[in-house]
């Protein structure tokens, strides 16, 4: 009975306060209080008073019925750096990065170029299980990895790939994930495309959508009290953005004052769901003042623009300990993955606009050659070298064996439990009866 | 069933009864006095909510850990909580609530003793709340996660299921979220209705990858609780609402853990193995003593501790020794967690078997408010199924 009584003192079915429970909050020293909120110090307000005295709002009073439009024919402005033909728009905004990091930048893109198309190639010709390609939006992952700190740590959604090439994550290994071989650092667990490397801060890839978001924020959280000055960055498409999860790491974020990017890469479809359908407000850099974060738009085919925001945003997010949201506004060139035709959705004509017009790869070109830094020659030289790199991976990623098929069972927990190891010896025995019905000559011994 | 129907309408009636005479002896005194004042007309049991179906049983002091002091279950567990704030400095703890204490006091204090970068609330959403201690874990730093009760864990199941419980087996062991630990009040608590009763374990049993751990009392709680924390794996830790205060015994002040999967055999029988786990174990108790009391029967009775994953060798042996086997637990009958005890135990004891397996759960119902008295596998129920396997 007490339990009960006690239990009814502080919550209710409807779970709002209760009398009690308001008073305990109202205790001195019973919790901290936010430090943004100004209108909680003030400790004593007069009812004759007329302004609003309300905790959940710092506003003004109107007596005029108005409802607020909401903004979607002239949204938030598109930051740029260069024009679509690469030259710098307005000088003081150009980063001026040195010759050898603007050719890190498009070699980066490139080498992405061609790796993503062999591997969808090899899909399509049964070597690989699935493909997801990158097509149109290097410029938004090297832009932004480039910005950074190696050390900060990286939680994507599986359209990222240019991140890990631009810290140097090795051919082969890329290879041996998409294969599942002996040399993939995720044990072949995974379908293709879902890296992940902890020696560059690259979280593994997963398949939900969006539920790298709130995790992000608990890693800048964790990042902000260990002192690290480093800064987390969460990439995700406009489709995740519809997520709970999006919105329940926006609020946290914000909340928790935690040092993050996030990082949204609008392209334009979730697979065949155009923006029309996505959302109906400005885009997702229109939400992030809803939660009270700083927000910017930028042109994410414009590796400078992409450059420029992600560095202040970083430089801010540590030294302030508050998110930022980058909505990089790009387009994706390519199928959604090699489950996809896109001509069902939409017309090649859309497709190639983009492919030809309005390029991260061939804006970047164009920048080089102004300057002097790329010529036609480096150019060919450049794509017959990549292409070799990238074969020569592929061979040697082909003649691998699979991983052990013990590797099954690990690392489900640390250890592995009794009745796990039980399954495990049940395989084992029955491949030695059955064990001519499975591919164990791919695999290793 | 008529029997039943009859018994309700019996105490419908006489509520019925009860009340208009309330009324029409207090008319005209005020409303508010005669809606407070309790009815003298009423001394029926019926009108007056019901006393808890066990009956606590305390373990005897534990010698072994050093100094101990008079804990209930809330107090044992903000016990095991500053312990841990107090040895790991990269631990936090979050959730709805738990700035002030929490709803249900587990976090009294210690805002104040370890700071607001500690021991902070969150906003209003449990997928962000586990989301969140994920993120956390990710980085190596613990994170304790509070889920203000069991029943609101869901929106939070993606995130357990498909990521925190997958974290290490998807990346090949590159990362993981091992020093997670998620808290939250579970079970049935005599008027918790559909929304503030619930025993999800099952859900979460389904989940390879992840640890459940359910403890019957303040001493379990604090033990299991910590092993939950250092354990480097993700673990959920529910906590019997109903023995918040119910439960009082000594315990130890300082750190001390009880091992994970590994099932407490707390009294050795020979004619029958009952396993429950929770508050449920105080039942299956005291069904132990009525066995032994009216029908002489000799029970062996095994507190699981660990849902997943569970200690099956503990429970296999017992039931060799006995053949008989009754599981008991709240949550509704159709794929509870009886149903894979009862599976494994047919599959590697059947011969041993004297009796088909039985369970004694709740109905296939959503957790009923008014109804609760009947719903839950009390002690008669456990009883009667225990008499019929016995004269099988």
């Amino acid at each position: 009975m007490a339990v009960a009584i006690a239990a009814g003192r502080v919550w209710r079915p409807n779970r709002g306060l209760s009398q009690a429970a308001v008073l305990l909050l109202w205790r001195p020293g019973a919790r901290g209080l936010a430090r943004s909120h100004p209108h909680r110090q003030q400790q004593q307000f007069s009812s004759l008073d007329d302004k609003p005295q309300f905790p959940g709002a710092s506003a003004e009073f109107i007596d005029k019925l108005e409802f607020i439009q909401p903004n979607v024919i002239s949204g938030i402005p598109i930051y740029r750096v260069m024009d679509r033909q690469g030259q710098i728009i307005n000088p003081s905004e150009d980063p001026h990065l040195p010759k050898e990091k603007v050719l890190k930048l498009y070699k980066s893109m490139t080498l992405l170029n061609t790796m993503d198309r062999i591997l969808y190639e090899s899909q399509r010709q049964g070597r690989i299980s699935f493909y997801m390609t990158n097509y149109g939006e290097e410029g938004t992952h090297v832009g932004s990895a480039a910005a950074l700190d190696n050390t900060d740590l990286v939680f994507g959604q599986y359209r990222e790939a240019g991140v890990l090439m631009y810290r140097d994550y090795p051919l082969e290994l890329f290879m041996a994930q998409c294969y599942g071989n002996i040399s993939d650092l995720g044990k072949g667990r995974q379908m293709p495309v879902h890296y992940g490397c902890k020696e560059r801060h690259f979280v593994t890839i997963s398949s939900p959508l969006a539920t790298q978001i709130p995790q992000a924020v608990g890693a800048a959280y964790a990042a902000k009290r260990a002192n690290a000055n480093r800064v987390v960055i969460c990439y995700f498409g406009e489709g995740a953005a519809s997520e709970g999860d999006a919105h329940a790491g926006f609020n946290f974020a914000a909340t928790l004052e935690c040092p993050i990017i996030f990082f949204c890469r609008n392209n334009g479809y979730a697979i065949s769901t155009p923006t029309s359908e996505q959302y109906r407000g400005d885009g997702i850099a229109a939400r992030g003042p809803g939660y009270g974060i700083m927000s910017i738009r930028v042109d994410g085919n414009d590796v400078f623009a992409v450059y420029n925001a992600t560095k202040e945003a970083r430089r801010r997010a540590v030294a302030e300990n508050q998110p930022f949201l980058i909505e990089a506004m790009t387009y994706r060139i390519g199928h959604h993955s090699t489950s996809d035709d896109s001509s069902a959705y939409r017309s090649v004509d859309e497709v190639n606009y983009w492919d030809k017009q309005d390029h991260p790869i061939s804006r970047l070109r164009h920048y080089l050659l102004s300057q002097g830094w790329w010529d036609e020659e480096q150019e060919k030289a450049w794509r017959k070298q990549s292409r070799k790199k990238v074969m020569e991976a592929f061979e040697q990623a082909e003649r691998k064996p699979k991983p052990n098929p013990n590797l099954l069972f690990s690392d489900v927990y640390q250890e592995m439990p009794a009745q796990l190891r039980k399954q495990q010896e049940s395989l084992a025995r029955h491949l030695q009866t059955y064990g001519e019905h499975y591919p164990l000559e791919h695999f290793d011994k | 069933m008529a029997f039943v129907a009859a018994a309700a309408g019996c105490v419908l009636r006489l509520r019925a009864a009860a009340a208009e005479g309330h009324w029409r002896r207090f008319r005209g005194v005020g409303l508010a006095r005669g809606f407070l004042h309790p009815s003298a007309t009423v001394e029926d049991a019926a009108q007056r909510r019901q006393v808890a179906h066990f009956t606590f049983q305390p373990d005897p002091e534990p010698r072994e850990y050093g100094q101990t002091q008079k804990m209930n279950l809330f107090q044992s567990i903000t016990s095991a909580l500053d312990n841990s704030l107090a040895k790991d400095p990269t631990a936090v703890i979050f959730g709805e609530d738990v700035a002030f204490g929490g709803v249900f006091r587990c976090t009294v204090g210690l805002r104040d003793k370890y700071g607001k970068d500690r021991v902070f609330n969150t906003p209003l959403c449990e997928q962000g709340i586990v989301g969140f201690g994920i993120g956390i874990a990710v980085t190596g730093a613990t994170a304790i996660a509070e889920i203000q009760f069991a029943d609101y864990i869901f929106p939070a199941f993606d995130q357990i299921v498909n990521e925190a419980a997958k974290y290490r087996y998807r990346s090949g062991d590159l990362f993981n979220c091992g020093s997670l630990t998620i808290r939250s009040p579970w079970g049935c608590v005599g008027h918790g209705a559909l929304y503030h009763s619930q025993s999800p374990e099952a859900f979460f049993a389904h989940c390879p990858g992840i640890k459940v751990v359910i403890p019957r009392s303040p001493f379990q709680a604090k033990g299991l609780l910590l092993s939950c924390i250092e354990d480097k794996n993700p673990c959920i830790f529910f906590e019997p609402k109903i023995l918040y205060r119910a439960a009082a015994e000594q315990v130890p002040i300082e750190p001390y853990n009880i091992p994970l999967s590994q099932a407490e055999v707390i009294q050795e029988g020979s004619d029958v193995t009952l396993v429950a786990w929770g508050t449920q174990v105080h039942v299956i108790r005291e069904v132990a003593s009525m066995a032994k009391e009216k029908l002489g029967v000799s029970c062996e009775v095994i507190d699981l501790r660990t849902i997943i994953p569970w200690d099956v060798d503990t429970v296999c042996k017992s039931v060799i020794k006995t053949g008989r086997l009754l599981i008991s637990h709240e949550a509704p009958l159709t794929g509870g967690f009886a149903s894979e005890i009862s599976s494994t135990v047919q599959e590697e004891c059947f011969l041993n078997l004297e009796a088909p397996i039985s369970r004694v759960c709740g109905y296939d119902t959503p957790f009923p408010h008014i109804f609760e008295p009947f719903y839950i596998p009390d002690k008669w129920k456990c009883y009667d199924a225990l008499r019929k396997m016995i004269n099988y």
